[in-house]
């Protein structure tokens, strides 16, 4: 055969493979999070898994420290070469949206997300009517409490008041053996702020009401005091309560070694423990939050994760992030009836938020730790999510955590929070 | 011939220049223009409004935003300040000790000492955090040792600042040592043998040959570590976050938090300017000082 011939047959072959290679153009898609390597390897898999029907999408996983990951976020996310995916905190949405860094949920995806999920996960992922990303995650604070260091100083039941608190708190405090009766925690905004945000509630208070900070309040005003009279009185000691960019350090290893007796945390530092404690973990135990002077019945601070979509990302990109996401977030991708993301979630103790997870995991949410998450749920109210929300919380984390260290007094902390927080949610607002 | 010489110098010079003018000046200059608009980070520039000195007015006012950045201003100065009255000294001893020739093991101790420099630092801050660790930490077991009480370290205002610079101390010391000892390699044996015979005994030679002949290694040394511990970020972002109470919060940590996590552009600049003017003001000063000493 003439080299002519060759070539003739060789382009005529290329010319028919044309459409076949055009429909098997391959999506690469990543995805950002902060969770462990044993999580995002569970990730992984679920990735694998949408491969077998999805051969023409791949999906990369990328995992940064908490700490980092709002950085990431804006310093990459600006651009269609930065993560397509992103896992975010709810408090950062607001900004993220006016940023137009974060897409809007297609159509279908909203419609899908509004049927199957709370009214109040959905509201958290949505600015101004407009769904940004699919819920996953809900998060909940509640009294945590060493059943052992209980029975050893005679406390036979958690504290239901804040008297009880104070007084349980007192009882076990031992200095002598290096140990505190309540833990707080600082150096991490959401660890200082949160616990605080929950006392407050279960105080008959708020953080934020109509848009505008509510710490000047009556209800305020005495959870700040309570922050002084357990500072004062030793039954906290704020040495021994820093968090590090991973969001554990001293506060968690004291909790674990028994050095703590009550600390107030969410559900999802059930993984943490289990690994600090090993077997010694049955000795933990879940409360709703000790009511204040001033509250009707025990509340707490609930906020949600989600995961949002590139809105730089090419139009395909864009797309096959949706699809991906809402395979993952569907009752077909997991096991049993549950989502891919809930069975992740679930290895880590984090609650799922959408209806059918919930339902599909209800064996393993009536555990003794996290049962105690779930029956105060009802009652939770959400994290006020506005713009200037990560400022406002790193604010009011600096005069908690001067409230610790003894920098201010109560009173004092309580103008400094109103007065920085009303200056910061103004600016933000315009 | 001048004319033709001016134009030589000007081609070989021109692609140094344009590469500092690209990569240098014009950031240094955007970052300058920035400083006195109102900016997101995640808008382009052309959406910057002017705001005269307002960001400024801001920076150094009375709300949150003066507050923390007066802190931070406030933390890298008593950082850097103690960085190098740590360092300086130390490396000085060191090289003098390492520079004796007749001492065995003047090589591995000068190794030894380099090494650490050479360490990366997520290295650094994952083993002294567990240095530091309050409960489990072998910094306060050998404490116990010796009868003192467990130190909180990195979980107090009080320390924790200090704890980074003892952190930074060790890192840095090692190459300033090698400066140190580059130093002492040019002042002229003959003087020292002079100094003996008019009998001056070690510590008249050090004070009065040494010390004044290594001023300008000093004077090099002092600005490198004034830079360096100026722009320390990494062992605050590893390790404590800016806390507790924003007692490590300096200020190249405070301006990725402002620029970048709230994306406050034009106020993340101004604080960089005012972080740029400070150092010049500070190199300038040790410059003036070192040259009237030199002139007296």
């Amino acid at each position: 055969m003439s080299v002519a011939w060759t070539s003739k047959l060789a382009l005529a072959a290329g010319l028919a493979m044309l459409p076949a290679t055009g429909w098997a153009q391959s999506v690469k898609i990543s995805y950002l999070t902060h969770w462990s390597p044993e999580t995002v390897a569970l990730l992984e898999a679920a990735a694998k898994d949408y491969a077998k029907t999805n051969p023409d999408v791949s999906v990369t996983v990328r995992a940064v420290p908490f700490g980092d990951l709002l950085t990431t976020l804006r310093s990459q996310g600006g651009g269609a070469d930065g993560p397509t995916i992103g896992g975010i905190y709810d408090l950062w949405l607001p900004e993220l949206a006016h940023d137009k860094l974060v897409a809007p949920a297609p159509e279908a995806v909203a419609g899908e997300v509004k049927g199957a999920w709370p009214a109040g996960v959905v509201s958290a992922a949505s600015v101004e009517g407009k769904l940004y990303g699919i819920p996953n995650e809900i998060d909940v604070y509640a009294l945590n409490y060493n059943k052992a260091l209980f029975e050893k100083a005679g406390i036979a039941a958690p504290p239901k008041t804040w008297d009880e608190l104070k007084d349980a708190a007192r009882k076990l405090t031992d200095k002598a053996a290096g140990q505190q009766g309540f833990g707080m925690i600082n150096s991490w905004a959401a660890g200082v702020v949160h616990p605080f945000a929950s006392l407050l509630v279960s105080n008959g208070g708020e953080l934020v009401k109509d848009g505008k900070p509510a710490l000047d309040s009556a209800q305020a005003g005495q959870t700040f005091q309570l922050y002084e009279d357990l500072i004062k009185s030793g039954a906290s000691d704020p040495s021994m309560a820093t968090a590090d960019a991973n969001t554990t350090g001293p506060f968690l290893d004291n909790f674990v070694s028994g050095k703590t007796g009550m600390i107030i945390m969410a559900n999802w530092w059930e993984s943490a423990l289990k690994t600090g404690m090993g077997d010694k973990f049955s000795n933990i135990a879940t409360a709703p939050i000790p009511v204040g002077p001033s509250g009707d019945k025990p509340h707490s601070i609930s906020y949600s994760w989600m995961t949002v979509v590139n809105a730089k990302a090419s139009e395909a990109d864009q797309k096959a992030a949706w699809d991906f996401l809402a395979w993952l977030n569907s009752p077909k991708s997991g096991k049993n009836g549950a989502s891919a993301m809930s069975d992740i979630l679930m290895s880590m103790g984090i609650l799922p938020s959408r209806t059918s997870d919930i339902e599909a995991h209800k064996d393993k949410l009536g555990s003794a730790f996290l049962s105690g998450y779930v029956s105060v749920l009802a009652d939770a109210r959400p994290f006020p999510v506005v713009r200037g929300g990560q400022e406002f919380s790193e604010s009011l984390q600096q005069t908690l955590e001067a409230l610790q260290y003894g920098q201010v007094s109560a009173k004092d902390a309580q103008t400094n929070a109103q007065t920085d927080a009303a200056s910061i949610l103004e600016r933000a607002a315009k | 011939m001048t004319k033709a010489f001016q134009t030589s110098a000007g081609i070989m010079l021109a692609p140094a220049v344009t590469l500092i003018g690209i990569f240098v000046l014009l950031p240094m200059l955007l970052t300058i223009w920035l400083s006195f608009q109102d900016w997101s980070t995640q808008t382009p520039f052309s959406e910057a409004s002017f705001v005269g000195l307002g960001n400024f007015r801001e920076i150094f006012g009375p709300t949150s935003i003066g507050r923390d950045f007066k802190a931070a201003l406030l933390n890298t100065a008593i950082y850097t300040g103690l960085s190098v009255i740590l360092i300086l000294p130390l490396s000085i001893a060191f090289g003098l000790m390492v520079y004796q020739r007749d001492v065995a093991g003047g090589t591995a101790l000068r190794t030894v000492l380099f090494s650490t420099y050479m360490v990366p630092m997520i290295a650094v801050a994952l083993v002294w955090s567990k240095l530091y660790s309050p409960s489990e930490g072998p910094l306060n077991q050998m404490l116990g040792l010796i009868g003192i009480g467990p130190q909180p370290w990195l979980s107090s205002p009080r320390s924790a600042l200090v704890s980074i610079v003892f952190l930074n101390v060790w890192q840095q010391v090692g190459y300033f040592t090698v400066l140190a000892i580059a130093g002492l390699t040019q002042i002229p044996g003959s003087l020292y043998e002079a100094a003996t015979l008019d009998g001056a005994n070690r510590r008249e030679q050090f004070r009065y040959i040494t010390l004044p002949l290594m001023r300008r290694t000093l004077l090099f040394s002092a600005v490198i570590a004034i830079i360096n511990a100026v722009q320390v970020f990494e062992p605050v972002a590893l390790i404590t976050q800016g806390g507790p109470v924003g007692s490590t919060n300096v200020l190249t940590y405070h301006i990725r938090r402002v620029g970048i996590e709230r994306a406050q552009g034009g106020l993340g600049s101004a604080m960089a300017v005012m972080l740029m003017l400070s150092l010049i003001v500070v190199v300038c000063a040790l410059f003036a000082f070192v040259n009237r000493k030199d002139s007296e």
